[in-house]
């Protein structure tokens, strides 16, 4: 008898083989979707792909008050400055703070309101106990970094003025450990942390900096989970394997997406962590899933869940998310090939 | 006596302070503006882009040697205006349509201002006409544009193309960059330079202008 697609990722994060590769994606676009499924709801989308999980976006937790509807520019709920473009999120232009001193008449907003949490009990009402419903929620540093202080005051901070940053983070924090216990409260079934660590060469910041200023928090939002029973995922694009132990030590149950654009190999991370954490990954969303043929989109999928797939512990996906870059037979072809090559026990030659 | 190796490690510890004091102590000791910035800072910032090349130094320590630079700069700036030093050329960059990702951008703005360019910055999500706009009204020898997202790749090939059928093709080079975009993707696309980093930005940008 097959599993549920909860089941299937409880298993897989147990390190245990379920009955195939589960699949779930980070975001997937509108237009992706309405190219396979038009006209139906991300739902009724969910469903159709049979994907095992129905992920909650951060966005759908986030108001924002439009400043300026022509150039698209708009107050987000930390009081910084976005700008809204064809991407998925609007991208920080002006931080909130503007000075150390901000801090003091600070407020930040309330993880308690209802409606945040209206979305997760909606997928939880129709998909609890078949689909895993899991919250995407930014990693502490990137709420910092982005909407409280920018860039450049960020990250010499960590050099000049490293309690400001811990001060500053303590702001997130708080709000997203209510975050999570209000989400699980609603049904949620696991959380999954995101935001990027490093670039494609190298690390933003040392091992050192990345532990104090990025794993602490995570470790943190992860013990909650934990606490709560419920695993914690986790997505950073870049190459993170100079400071993969920081990764590790906060405790996460998966690492997602082992950037091959990075030079990130799935066959490497299955041998040398895959034994610690769950894989997700990382079937590329640069040149295969946009440009590839229906041949090529077969071949390194199978490809992929054979370097990870072995003794479960491994989520196939792509290796972001399904952007608006990719056409919707080409999205398809993937799925399919999951759901055929993914098959345990595995035989792939 | 200056001590130039002094001032270069002030700027690769990222000492602002410092760094600032001995500037100012050289020009007080009769030192000559541009000697200062070339055998006292670029030497430092140099050194620093390699550690950040190299993954020995990172965002934090990278940042923190660019305020060096600027607070040190700003020391030089009236002393060379007098001594009419010119930068040592003139780029053009910005992120291309649709791309709002700017802090590899921003990096490699403050590595070129730091080795003596003079950079317009014309942001984020800067759509072909505006790049032309600015090739036909300045006097630029570089034109350096970024995409990191596979999305909004295809702004650097509309850009070089809008750039081509405005006659404007020939004025200047072009150089790109971003995560996704790679040495075979830019030659592809008509561009002469790629950079991967910061660093590379302004060894490529430096080869690029010796060819002009």
């Amino acid at each position: 008898m097959s599993m549920t697609g909860l089941e299937r990722i409880m298993t897989t994060l147990k390190h245990e083989e379920p009955d195939r590769v589960p699949h779930f994606e980070g975001g997937i676009a509108a237009n992706v979707m309405e190219q396979i499924l038009p006209g139906k709801s991300e739902e009724d989308f969910i469903e159709f792909m049979d994907l095992d999980a129905a992920v909650v976006h951060y966005r759908w937790f986030t108001k924002y008050e439009m400043i300026d509807e022509r150039k698209r520019v708009a107050r987000d709920m930390w009081g910084g400055l976005v700008k809204f473009s064809s991407e998925l999120l609007p991208h920080p232009m002006g931080p909130a703070l503007k000075a150390e001193k901000d801090l003091d008449s600070y407020k930040g907003p309330d993880p308690d309101e209802d409606w945040r949490y209206k979305v997760v009990e909606k997928l939880v009402k129709r998909f609890k106990g078949q689909r895993a419903v899991i919250p995407v929620l930014p990693d502490i540093w990137n709420v910092v970094k982005d909407f409280l202080m920018g860039d450049v005051w960020y990250f010499t901070a960590m050099i000049e003025n490293p309690a400001l940053i811990q001060r500053a983070s303590e702001i997130p924090l708080n709000f997203y450990l209510r975050f999570i216990r209000n989400c699980i409260s609603a049904g949620a079934d696991i959380i999954w942390v995101h935001g990027d660590w490093a670039g494609t060469k190298y690390p933003f910041a040392s091992p050192q900096h990345t532990g104090k200023f990025m794993g602490a928090y995570l470790k943190q939002l992860v013990g909650e989970c934990h606490k709560l029973g419920v695993p914690c995922l986790k997505h950073t694009d870049g190459n993170i394997w100079p400071v993969k132990d920081v990764l590790l030590n906060a405790g996460i149950d998966a690492l997602h997406p082992i950037d091959p654009a990075a030079g990130l190999d799935m066959a490497v991370a299955k041998a040398e962590i895959g034994h610690k954490v769950c894989l997700m990954g990382n079937v590329s969303c640069i040149d295969v899933l946009p440009d590839g043929t229906t041949e090529d989109i077969r071949r390194a999928t199978k490809e992929c869940i054979k370097k990870g797939g072995k003794g479960g512990g491994f989520i196939c996906t792509s290796s972001n998310s399904i952007h608006t870059g990719v056409p919707g037979e080409n999205y398809t072809t993937f799925v399919k090939a999951i759901q055929e090559f993914g098959r345990y026990p595995l035989d792939l030659g | 006596m200056i001590d130039f190796d002094a001032l270069s490690q002030k700027v690769i510890d990222g000492d602002v302070e410092a760094a600032g004091e001995m500037t100012r102590a050289a020009l007080k000791a009769k030192g000559n503006a541009e000697e200062i910035l070339n055998r006292g800072l670029l030497p430092g910032i140099r050194k620093v882009g390699e550690l950040f090349g190299a993954g020995k130094y990172f965002l934090p320590e990278l940042l923190m040697a660019g305020k060096v630079m600027n607070a040190a700069m700003a020391i030089l700036e009236p002393e060379l205006s007098k001594a009419k030093v010119g930068p040592r050329g003139r780029y053009l960059i910005g992120t291309v349509r649709g791309d709002m990702h700017d802090i590899g951008k921003n990096i490699v703005v403050m590595l070129l201002r730091s080795n003596g360019w003079e950079v317009m910055d014309l942001g984020v999500d800067v759509p072909p006409e505006d790049f032309c706009a600015a090739v036909a009204k300045g006097n630029y020898q570089i034109v350096g544009m970024s995409a990191l997202l596979t999305t909004t790749m295809s702004g650097v090939k509309d850009t070089i193309e809008a750039l081509k059928a405005a006659g404007l093709r020939d004025k200047v080079k072009v150089m790109v960059g971003g995560a996704p975009i790679t040495q075979g993707w830019a030659t592809r696309a008509g561009a002469d330079g790629y950079a991967s980093d910061g660093a590379e930005a302004v060894i490529v940008a430096e080869a690029l202008i010796r060819e002009q």
